[in-house]
C-alpha cells in the first residue's frame, strides 16, 4: 500500500489515522488542479475513509468553479476536514470556503497543527 | 510601484466601482504576500464570484431557465496577432477605446501566463487553413483588472485573399455545468399553458429553502421525502417548497438532486474501483439502468464509455 504521493500542486502523506495533504507554494487553484488533486488524493485512499489535514498555507487563490468541486465531487471519503491556514490571507479563503459551501463532514480551520489534529481525532472517527 | 499599499488601494476600489454597476466578470491579480490588503483581495474575489453566480442565477438564468449571455466579447486579429476589428463590447470590458486596441498585438493585454499559453498554442492553429479551440485566457484592463475567461478562438481564411484571421469570442454570464444533452423532454405543452408560478419569498423562505438546498447536498444518498413531508418538516407548504426552490435554484427538487447525485457519482466512476452498480446504489439510484440514463443526459456519456 502506497503511503504518500506528490504532484505538482500538492504533496500526500497517509499515517495511521489521517490523510496528510500539503499544498506546493503560491498555487493558485482552478478547477483543472482541483481535479488532479482529488483524484490522486482518492487513488491513495483507494476507497478507504479517513479524516484529512488540509495545508493551505501556501494557497493564494481558489476560484469558484474549483471551490464548487472540492466541495461536492472533491469530499468524498473525508470523514473530517481541518484546515492549516496561515491568517490573514489563508483564514479568508478557508472562512469563505466554508461559509458558502453545503459541507457534508465537519470542517473547521486551525493555525495550530497540535489543535488540527486534535479535531480531526474527536471527529474524524469511523 | 504596484506592490504599494496605495496601488493596491487603489485597484480595491476599481473592483469595487465594476461590482457596483453589476459587473461580477472581472478580478485582481493575488499577490503573494500574506497581508491584510493580500487578504482582501483575496475575499473581493471570491465575494464577487459568489454574487456574480447568486445573480445570474436569479436575475438572468431563472426568468426563462436558461443563461442569457449579455456581453460580448469579440474581436478579429491577423495572423501575427494584431488587433483588426474589435466591438464596441470588446473596448467596454477592457476600459479603453478601439484605438488603443486596433493595430496592437492582443498579448499585449495579457497576462504573462496568458502569453505563454497563446503563442504555445496558436503555433499549431495557424499551421491550418481552419482551426477552431477554447483557450483561457486572462485579458488585463486598462484598469489592472483581470478578465479571466475561456476564448473561443477560430482560424479562417479571409475570402479576399488577405490570408489567415483569427476570431476571438468569449461570451459572460454563462452557468458552469454542462447542460443536459438528451433530447428535451415534454417541452411542446400546447394545452397546459405556460403558467409561470411565481411565489412571493420572504428572508426566511429564502433562507429555509437554502437549508433544504444544503440539506439535500448532504443527504444525497438517501431518499427524499415526498414535497408534502418535507414541506412539513420544515415548517412551510408544499406550493411555497416546489415553486420557491425552482424560483432560487432555477431547477426542481428532486432533479437538482438527481443532478448533485451524478456530479458525485462522477469522481467515483473516474477515480475509485467500485462497481458501476455499487456508485449507483450509493448515490440514491435505485436500478443501474436509470443511472446509466440520466448519466448520459447530463454528461453525454453512459458511466461505462467514462470508465473506459
Amino acid at each position: 500500500m502506497r503511503r504518500s504521493h506528490e504532484n505538482k500542486y500538492a504533496i500526500y502523506l497517509i499515517t495511521e489515522e489521517l490523510m496528510h495533504i500539503i499544498y506546493k507554494k503560491d498555487l493558485s487553484i482552478d478547477l483543472k488542479v482541483a481535479q488532479v488533486v482529488v483524484r490522486d488524493r482518492m487513488k491513495l485512499q483507494n476507497g478507504r475513509e479517513m479524516p484529512v489535514l488540509c495545508d493551505i498555507r501556501s494557497v493564494r487563490k481558489v476560484n469558484k468553479q474549483a471551490r464548487d468541486y472540492l466541495a461536492l465531487e472533491g469530499s468524498q471519503w473525508i470523514t473530517a476536514l481541518a484546515f492549516l491556514i496561515d491568517p490573514p490571507v489563508t483564514d479568508v479563503i478557508s472562512s469563505i470556503y466554508v461559509s458558502t459551501q453545503a459541507q457534508s463532514m465537519p470542517t473547521q480551520s486551525f493555525t495550530d497543527k497540535s489543535e488540527a489534529l486534535a479535531f480531526l481525532k474527536q471527529h474524524g472517527q469511523l | 510601484m504596484p506592490n504599494t499599499d496605495d496601488f493596491r488601494v487603489k485597484r480595491i476600489q476599481k473592483m469595487l466601482l465594476e461590482m457596483a454597476k453589476g459587473n461580477f466578470f472581472y478580478t485582481i491579480e493575488p499577490s503573494d504576500k500574506n497581508d491584510n490588503i493580500a487578504s482582501l483581495v483575496v475575499m473581493l474575489n471570491m465575494v464577487n464570484e459568489e454574487i456574480g453566480a447568486a445573480f445570474i442565477h436569479q436575475g438572468f438564468a431563472n426568468a426563462h431557465n436558461t443563461p442569457q449571455c449579455i456581453i460580448q466579447l469579440s474581436l478579429i486579429l491577423n495572423s501575427q496577432g494584431k488587433v483588426e476589428l474589435v466591438t464596441n463590447g470588446t473596448c467596454s470590458l477592457l476600459a479603453c477605446m478601439p484605438k488603443d486596441l486596433i493595430g496592437k498585438q492582443i498579448t499585449e493585454f495579457m497576462t504573462e501566463k496568458s502569453q505563454k499559453t497563446w503563442s504555445k498554442k496558436m503555433i499549431k492553429h495557424l499551421k491550418r487553413d481552419r482551426s477552431e479551440t477554447v483557450l483561457f485566457l486572462e485579458l488585463i484592463t486598462n484598469d489592472g483588472l483581470i478578465l479571466a475567461q475561456d476564448c473561443q478562438i477560430s482560424v479562417y481564411q479571409a475570402l479576399d485573399g488577405s490570408g489567415q484571421k483569427i476570431l476571438l469570442n468569449s461570451v459572460f454570464f454563462s452557468k458552469g455545468e454542462p447542460f443536459e444533452t438528451g433530447l428535451p423532454k415534454n417541452k411542446l405543452k400546447v394545452t397546459k399553458g405556460i403558467k409561470e408560478h411565481k411565489v412571493t419569498l420572504s428572508q426566511e423562505d429564502i433562507e429555509m429553502i437554502r437549508e433544504v438546498h444544503d440539506m439535500i447536498l448532504n443527504n444525497l444518498d438517501k431518499d427524499l421525502p415526498s414535497l408534502k413531508d418535507l414541506a412539513l418538516q420544515m415548517g412551510t407548504n408544499e406550493y411555497k417548497l416546489k415553486y420557491g426552490f425552482k424560483q432560487i435554484y432555477g431547477t426542481t427538487i428532486f432533479r437538482f438532486l438527481t443532478q448533485e447525485r451524478l456530479r458525485k457519482s462522477k469522481t467515483l466512476i473516474q477515480h475509485s474501483n467500485l462497481s458501476l452498480k455499487e456508485i449507483a446504489y450509493m448515490n440514491g439510484f435505485k436500478s443501474a439502468a436509470h443511472f446509466s440514463r440520466a448519466f448520459r443526459d447530463k454528461y453525454g456519456k453512459t458511466p461505462t464509455e467514462l470508465r473506459g
